[in-house]
């Protein structure tokens, strides 16, 4: 069970409106780091995905741990929010 | 493989969902054919990843190419178009259907749309794959963002290359732009790019090649070797990342030899734009001859509606109604 999901986006990528689409499609509600607008959470998004890119999406379960799908990719994003 | 069954069957299937597929898509759901969309990316494909736009008609400001891509796909969808996302892997022709190996499985069409585009082609050199994503990137209006206030190499000399050059002087503090022979790019924008130039922003090494993609023990991209190809001194340039720019590699691995291409690898057509296999169209970058622009793309995915129509069951030539 998925306990929340943050994502890192910025105004520009065109990957980052997929992503918040499909998990509104699956009817889940996120968080969003607008980079843009958060420059000083780079460094965060950095650490958590190892990539200097975004659409960066954290899913953490009730257990707390946590699942990192860098970019538009749902063969890694489908399996973590099930 | 999978029997042909009626939820596996459309009438037609639009391989890609860019700007020729959408807009073909808004004239096959217009007249009421039944049209999936297959996108393996994102919907607008090139375009939605391009900062702006500027020589589309109809809007004298241009417009973001996000918005574009955005625009297209409303306007298919409110006509029925499905875009579903998965990746074609194999076409064959079986006469009346032709059957398409995907991700999603197999599935059926009456007619074919090939509208599968292009992607960024890569430089080939050491630590480009090292550093993929970590310094080294293919989309600026992604990844531009982690470069506020650093210093970038951008290699390419045609237009994608000087506009995301421009682009990312929102971000970067210099632009270092690595130009293998000469600027292809049109005067429109290399006018735009002079201006950047004469304020400091952007350095352009012309004849100059890109050789290798150096880091530092830490794993960050620290610098670009290149070559001068005209005095075949080495250059080196201190940077924070890399974005390549240098021309686009044609998405037809799928067709795995059934349709015809050139020697480009872009698919071959006639002047209906059907490819060598009866009923399967073809438009936009992935068309051999296409002039890679939106534009072009838009109309060609127009003409491939128009043309395929006859080609699908229970409806007449729309041209013949004209």
């Amino acid at each position: 069970m998925v306990k929340n999901i943050t994502i890192f986006t910025t105004k520009t990528c065109a990957y980052c409106p997929m992503v918040k689409k499909y998990l509104a499609s699956k009817g889940l509600s996120y968080d969003e780091v607008n980079l843009d607008e958060e420059p000083q959470r780079q460094q965060e998004a950095l650490a958590i995905s190892g990539a200097l890119t975004v659409p960066v999406t954290v899913v953490t379960r009730q257990d707390d741990s946590q699942e990192v799908v860098v970019g538009y990719n749902l063969a890694k994003l489908a399996p973590a929010i099930a | 493989m999978e029997k042909r069954t009626k939820e596996n069957s459309h009438t037609v299937i639009m391989i890609g969902a860019g700007p020729a597929a959408l807009s073909a898509a808004v004239y096959t759901t217009r007249e009421d054919i039944e049209t999936l969309l297959l996108e393996k990316g994102v919907p607008g494909g090139l375009a939605a990843v391009t900062d702006w736009v500027d020589n589309y008609p109809g809007f004298p400001d241009g417009l973001a190419g996000l918005e574009l891509a955005g625009n297209l796909q409303k306007q298919a969808e409110r006509f029925g178009a499905v875009i579903d996302f998965g990746e074609v892997t194999a076409l064959h022709d079986e006469g009346e259907w032709k059957h398409l190996e995907t991700t999603l499985g197999d599935l059926y069409a009456r007619v074919v749309l090939v509208a599968t585009g292009s992607d960024y082609k890569k430089l080939g050199i050491p630590g480009e794959a090292e550093y993929y994503a970590r310094g080294v990137h293919y989309c600026a209006t992604c990844d531009g963002a982690f470069y506020r206030d650093k210093r970038l190499v951008v290699v390419g000399g045609g237009n994608s290359a000087v506009q995301e050059a421009m682009f990312l002087t929102r971000f970067a503090s210099h632009i270092d732009l690595m130009v293998r022979s000469r600027m292809r790019a049109s005067d429109v924008l290399q006018k735009e790019l002079q201006k950047f130039v004469d304020k400091g922003k952007i350095t352009v090494h012309l004849a100059t090649t890109t050789d290798e993609i150096i880091g530092d023990k830490d794993g960050k991209v620290v610098q670009v070797k290149g070559t001068d190809t005209k005095t075949g001194n080495e250059v080196k340039i201190d940077t924070d990342g890399v974005f390549v720019f240098v021309g686009l590699k044609p998405n037809s691995e799928f067709a795995g030899g059934q349709l015809e291409t050139d020697e480009l690898g872009l698919i071959k057509t006639d002047e209906n734009l059907m490819s060598s296999m009866n009923g399967v169209f073809v438009a936009g970058d992935i068309r051999s001859h296409a002039t890679m622009q939106i534009a072009s793309a838009v109309g060609e995915g127009a003409t491939a509606a128009l043309k395929s129509a006859n080609t699908s069951e229970g409806h007449v030539d729309v041209m013949e109604e004209v």
